[in-house]
């Protein structure tokens, strides 16, 4: 009698663990655009009390060492600032002289970065602002230091991002005296905690010199232009004597990143941004 | 007839769930921050039937990829499997002794991570640094905070350690 009750038990472990095994596999294999909608639909549903909660968690961390950071970089705004209006009169002046329309300038959402403790953290993230916010996909996300990533899916009152870290992650680059395009993409290596950037389709004939600033061109109407991404360490590899694909160490990492801006711009400036420039 | 107490477990995975979403993002989020939230799963796995492990590991797992998906599946199949194997080999060989435990507790982090990694679509080489650097640091977080939690609650919870 006892035998045959164990031996129904371990039968129901093993129904329920082989139905567990099954949902999950039936997980991995659904269409990534249906799991992202259905993940956000938890997300903002059962699992908001859980998300605000570490929201809370976070912003009770950061809020010390930003204040202290906000005070130093507002006493450093200030002194920059007094040369501003001078400058924006004398850019105006010299767009008018040109024919260039006026800058737009964009606004921003300010959010805080929700790691998880899974070691995929990284290359996707969780923010804490949603369409409720203002934001809204492909809007690009920053830090101080520079580019984070993009926004990828937006809920109500949270968001995902897919970080340069992200393998889908692409941005078109320019070197920061302007002389040098390509696209910048995340190596193979495709972890967090290891991929550095590559700065793809430069020119065989062109040299990126060791240190050199690369930013975001603004081309493609995702990105406005001035954004640093990385810093050019080395050439990665030769492709056949045509091209050159560099090195960079990124700006920011993604990993530790714990505050973040989303740049808002009008639809029809971010079409327009390859001629303008970040604000 | 209820348990002898059971209703203290599930206030120490309530507290560990709490420490996870409250105290882990308030003192420090790195890779290697202990998981509560996993050694919650453990810690309820190595006193329950596999089944009901794997069902915890299910549902941990999808809270995990919900929050994190990298690769939404991935955390559901790697976290049932270790919970699985932790309920499972406890019933078989496991010994009621505190290292042993924190043993589970190392291991079960290290292969969770190795599970999601190899899942989402990572290269051998990303899967093989971050198991040897970040991972284990992790793994060793979280099996010294199990160590602890073990301590705290082993005179409330049956967890029959051998002294």
């Amino acid at each position: 009698m006892h035998r045959t009750a164990d031996r129904s038990s371990s039968r129901r472990d093993t129904v329920l663990f082989l139905v567990c095994l099954i949902l999950s596999a039936a997980a991995l294999l659904t269409p990534t655009r249906w799991t992202l909608s259905f993940a956000n639909a938890v997300r903002e549903t059962a699992l908001l009390p859980l998300v605000l909660l570490q929201q809370r968690a976070e912003e009770g961390r950061t809020s010390r060492a930003l204040l202290r950071e906000t005070m130093a970089q507002r006493d450093s705004a200030a002194i920059t600032a007094q040369t501003v209006t001078g400058l924006r009169v004398e850019n105006e002046r010299l767009r008018g002289l040109l024919g260039l329309r006026t800058r737009e300038s964009g606004s921003f959402v300010a959010a805080e970065v929700l790691h998880q403790s899974l070691p995929a953290d990284g290359r996707t993230l969780l923010l804490s602002a949603g369409s409720r916010a203002g934001v809204h996909p492909y809007q690009p996300v920053i830090a101080p230091e520079g580019l984070v990533g993009v926004v990828s899916r937006v809920g109500p009152t949270t968001s995902m991002a897919n970080s340069w870290a992200h393998a889908e992650f692409r941005v078109s680059a320019v070197t920061a005296d302007g002389a040098v395009l390509g696209i910048v993409a995340p190596s193979a290596s495709a972890d967090p905690s290891l991929t550095v950037l590559e700065f793809r389709g430069v020119a065989y004939r062109d040299t990126v010199p060791d240190g050199t600033l690369v930013l975001t061109s603004g081309l493609g109407g995702v990105y406005p232009r001035g954004i640093p991404i990385g810093q050019v360490k080395g050439v990665r590899r030769e492709e056949l004597g045509w091209e050159r694909v560099y090195r960079l160490i990124p700006m920011v990492n993604p990993g530790v990143v714990s505050h973040v801006l989303l740049l808002t711009f009008p639809a029809e400036s971010s079409a327009a941004a390859p001629t303008d420039s970040f604000p | 007839m209820a348990r002898r107490g059971a209703w203290p477990l599930w206030l120490v995975l309530g507290v560990l769930t709490l420490l996870q979403f409250y105290l882990r993002p308030r003192v420090y989020t790195g890779q290697g921050a202990p998981d509560f939230l996993l050694l919650a799963l453990l810690i309820l796995s190595i006193r329950s039937r596999p089944g009901t492990a794997a069902v915890a590991g299910f549902v941990v797992g999808f809270v995990a990829d919900v929050l994190s998906p990298a690769r939404f599946g991935a955390g559901m199949l790697a976290h049932t499997l270790v919970a699985y194997l932790a309920a499972w080999g406890r019933a078989v060989f496991f010994a009621d002794n505190l290292l042993v435990n924190a043993g589970v507790f190392f291991l079960g982090t290290l292969m969770r991570n190795f599970l999601v990694l190899l899942l989402s679509g990572f290269v051998a080489e990303a899967v093989f640094a971050s198991v040897t650097l970040w991972s284990t640091l992790q793994a060793l977080t979280t099996a010294l905070a199990g160590v602890f939690v073990v301590l705290a609650i082993r005179h409330r919870v049956d967890f029959r350690l051998e002294e």
